[in-house]
């Protein structure tokens, strides 16, 4: 997750840092011609590399919080599992119920915390799909998990829920391996 | 929801039920029996409710113009009658106060009128533009105290037990000013003393209220008061009490941090997940709803997404109002109704057990009858007394605009909805349910209870602009049994009770809770409609510390108190 963080993150930096460094004149002489002054149309170029660039790490971002629940609730599958052989019902079930709301922080690309910045970005215009919101194939402000994989990662959230109390292995080796291949095709994106 | 969701839902549901365009707008029938059980009458007048609920600007060019206010079942003098506390907002023009309503007790006298006593009782509301109003005795003294929820500092008001009140809010450390809404009391840590959770709103002042200017496009059609997106969500608050006087704020010891700075609205508690201790449910505006898991010491996990009752069956958060918890399917599982927006379904999470939840909105038949309605307070109850529950919703739309274009999803004011439990799927009975339930207004808060204590239960509705309504209820129902579960003679139902029937082969769950519907109180005795059981096999009560106390063959139609150890 953090790879993918840090490697996102200089673009943004670098291209901020035009914006700041930019010395944007708006005087020009009064007989040029009716040009876009090429100051603000470099400047504008930036911004645009900005706007590129903090789109692309915004998808780098996300795909970092998916990738940092798969990797635990992969940690606590194998954590309920050893629970289960150790014979500590509660830790695995805690284990597992730790798994669901992994899973459930995938569908919904992180935590309520991760919420509340979507919806700031909503509340500003950002729709990272925007045509593909009007198509149903994103919910409002979704970036990577797309409505058909939000909908089975739920579903996966649910059932790991559900099998908390009294989990199997068999149990909990066919419902990751439904998250798995759900990840696997948003990673393929 | 977004439109394209919202259009799609719209069709379907409309397709569902034979017809290929949006519903026209409500259409009224005559009021009267028919063949109908149900006759609900509005008394108000009559009876003495007379103080209109002030709401802000007409035009409401801000969302806390068209919030309304909660109202409250109260049996505050203890002579047995329930009274009734309504709370009140203030009048705007343009960017100027106009009037700053004045909060209502009214005394119930025991012959189906009410004095107004806010002035001698002394709980107008200190001048705030008034929420909710949560009812509970947090003190352990045996009065129920009133906490009233504003957008400003809250207030509570102690019980002085001589028919005074005086607002301990400050020393009490729960003013907590902002934009509140709905409460609840619970005991979260098992140590005999009320906490509470308060749920937030929007952060704002009134200089922004009063400067506010419609800015949201409405369907293309007209400008709408904007929000809640792109206005910062108020955090919610958790305050443990210390010993029952004072509380400390403890949000985010107890694992509560409103992390996703949602529009909160509503909160109900209640034992979710059948393991013993009170766990909390917020109905959040826009946002996912959150069911915040007790371990049993008053540490909570939220848990609403992988349980199932945080977003709809198609993964998405609605725009809750309202909330009401009960046992609607009598498996002895607590299940949960939101009220949500206009253009969106009331959602019916049915309770799986161990906490889960399923969406059931569409087979229940929930979805169809509150697509197009602006649904907010709520209550799951046998309002026929046969037997099952059934639901009762308050609506009303935010935006008067809309008048202008009644076919999109009809008007401003609006029919209250009335839905009749039938083996498990709920019939919409509005239409013959009695000149009560014809009424078109813009509601907001609902409260149930039985104030003529005839064993039928009698609805509080609080109106935009309007008086309150209170809808006696007059339908021909069954039998019933109405219980008090009270620790000290005269104290009142203990909240964080649970009563458990058996009767005629099936089990009857109901519960006792401060804070419901959308920022109200219900009655907090615990009624059952029976139906044609005129005698209970078992009723086991189980105490907030997990002891029981087990009657057997308790005959019906009756108010019976249950005491502790008794």
């Amino acid at each position: 997750m953090l790879r993918v963080v840090i490697r996102a993150a200089p673009t943004v930096m670098l291209a901020a840092a035009v914006l700041a460094s930019a010395n944007v004149s708006f005087a020009r002489a009064p007989d040029a011609p009716p040009a876009t002054p090429a100051e603000l149309s470099a400047t504008y170029g930036s911004i645009a590399d900005v706007i590129i660039a903090a789109k692309k790490a915004e998808a780098g971002i996300v795909s970092g919080i998916l990738e940092s629940s798969y990797g635990h609730a992969q940690g606590r599958i194998a954590a309920a599992k050893a629970a289960m052989k150790g014979g500590n019902a509660a830790g695995a079930t805690a284990a597992v119920e730790s798994v669901a709301s992994l899973v459930g922080q995938m569908a919904t690309e992180g935590d309520s915390s991760v919420a509340a910045i979507r919806k700031r970005l909503l509340d500003n215009g950002h729709h990272h799909h925007a045509k593909e919101e009007q198509q149903g194939i994103y919910d409002e402000g979704y970036v990577v998990v797309t409505k058909v994989a939000k909908m089975a990662l739920l579903a996966s959230s649910k059932a790991f829920g559900a099998m908390a109390k009294a989990p199997t292995e068999a149990g909990l080796d066919a419902e990751w391996a439904k998250v798995q291949a759900t990840y696997a095709s948003l990673k393929k994106k | 929801m977004t439109l394209a969701r919202a259009a799609a839902l719209g069709l379907f549901l409309l397709l569902s039920h034979g017809c290929a365009r949006p519903a026209p707008p409500p259409t009224f029938a005559p009021p009267g029996r028919g063949d109908s059980r149900f006759r609900f009458v509005d008394v108000a007048g009559s009876a003495g409710i007379t103080r209109v609920v002030l709401s802000g600007r007409a035009t409401m060019d801000h969302l806390l113009d068209s919030g309304g206010t909660g109202a409250a079942f109260l049996d505050y003098d203890r002579d047995g009658n329930l009274d009734l506390y309504v709370v009140n907002a203030w009048r705007l023009e343009g960017n100027q106060v106009k009037e700053r309503g004045s909060n209502a007790l009214y005394r119930n006298r025991g012959d189906g009128t009410f004095e107004d006593v806010t002035e001698k009782a002394g709980v107008a509301g200190e001048g705030r533009w008034g929420a909710g109003a949560t009812v509970a005795d947090y003190d352990g003294d045996g009065w129920p105290d009133i906490l009233l929820t504003n957008f400003g500092p809250n207030v509570l008001y102690r019980n002085r037990g001589d028919g005074t009140f005086n607002d301990v809010a400050a020393r009490a450390g729960i003013e907590a000013p902002g934009w509140n809404t709905g409460a609840a009391f619970l005991d979260a840590d098992g140590d005999g003393d009320l906490d509470l959770y308060i749920a937030s709103y929007i952060d704002t002042t009134i200089a922004e209220v009063l400067q506010a200017t419609r800015s949201l496009p409405w369907h293309g059609l007209e400008l709408v008061a904007a929000g809640p997106f792109g206005m910062k969500g108020a955090p919610d608050h958790y305050f443990r009490s210390e010993g029952g006087e004072r509380f400390v704020e403890a949000t985010e010891e107890a694992g509560l941090t409103d992390r996703a700075l949602a529009y909160g609205f509503a909160v109900r508690a209640a034992d979710f997940d059948g393991d013993g201790d009170p766990d909390i449910y917020v109905a959040n505006d826009s946002d996912a709803n959150y069911l915040y898991r007790n371990d049993g010491h008053g540490r909570f996990d939220e848990v609403g997404v992988w349980s199932g009752c945080a977003l709809d069956a198609g993964g998405a958060a609605q725009a809750s109002m309202g909330v009401a918890a009960a046992d609607y399917d009598g498996d002895g599982i607590m299940d949960i109704l939101t009220t949500n927006f206009s253009e969106d379904t009331c959602t019916l999470y049915r309770g799986l057990g161990g906490g889960l939840f399923d969406d059931v909105s569409l087979p229940a038949g929930i979805a169809a009858a509150t697509f197009l309605p602006l649904s907010w307070g709520t209550a799951m109850a046998d309002f026929d007394n046969d037997g099952d529950l059934d639901i009762v919703i308050a609506n009303g739309h935010i935006y008067p605009q809309i008048d202008s274009h009644p076919e999109i999803v009809g008007t401003f004011a609006q029919r209250n909805l009335l839905l009749e439990n039938d083996g498990g799927i709920f019939r919409d009975v509005t239409g013959s349910a009695g000149p009560g339930f014809q009424l078109v207004q813009s509601s907001r808060g609902l409260a149930v209870g039985d104030y003529d204590n005839d064993g039928d239960l009698d609805i509080l509705i609080t109106n935009l602009n309007e008086r309150p309504d209170l809808l006696r209820n007059e339908s021909s129902g069954g039998s019933w049994l109405t219980v008090t579960p009270e620790v000290e003679p005269g104290h009142g139902p203990l909240i964080g009770t649970e009563v458990t029937l058996i009767a005629g082969g099936r089990t009857f769950t109901g519960d006792v809770a401060a804070g419901d519907s959308y920022v109200s109180t219900h009655d907090p005795r615990v009624h059952f409609g029976l139906g044609k059981i005129e005698s209970v096999e078992t009723l086991d009560v189980r105490w907030p510390d997990g002891t029981h106390t087990i009657r057997h063959t308790v005959p019906a139609r009756q108010f019976l108190v249950i005491r502790k150890g008794g």
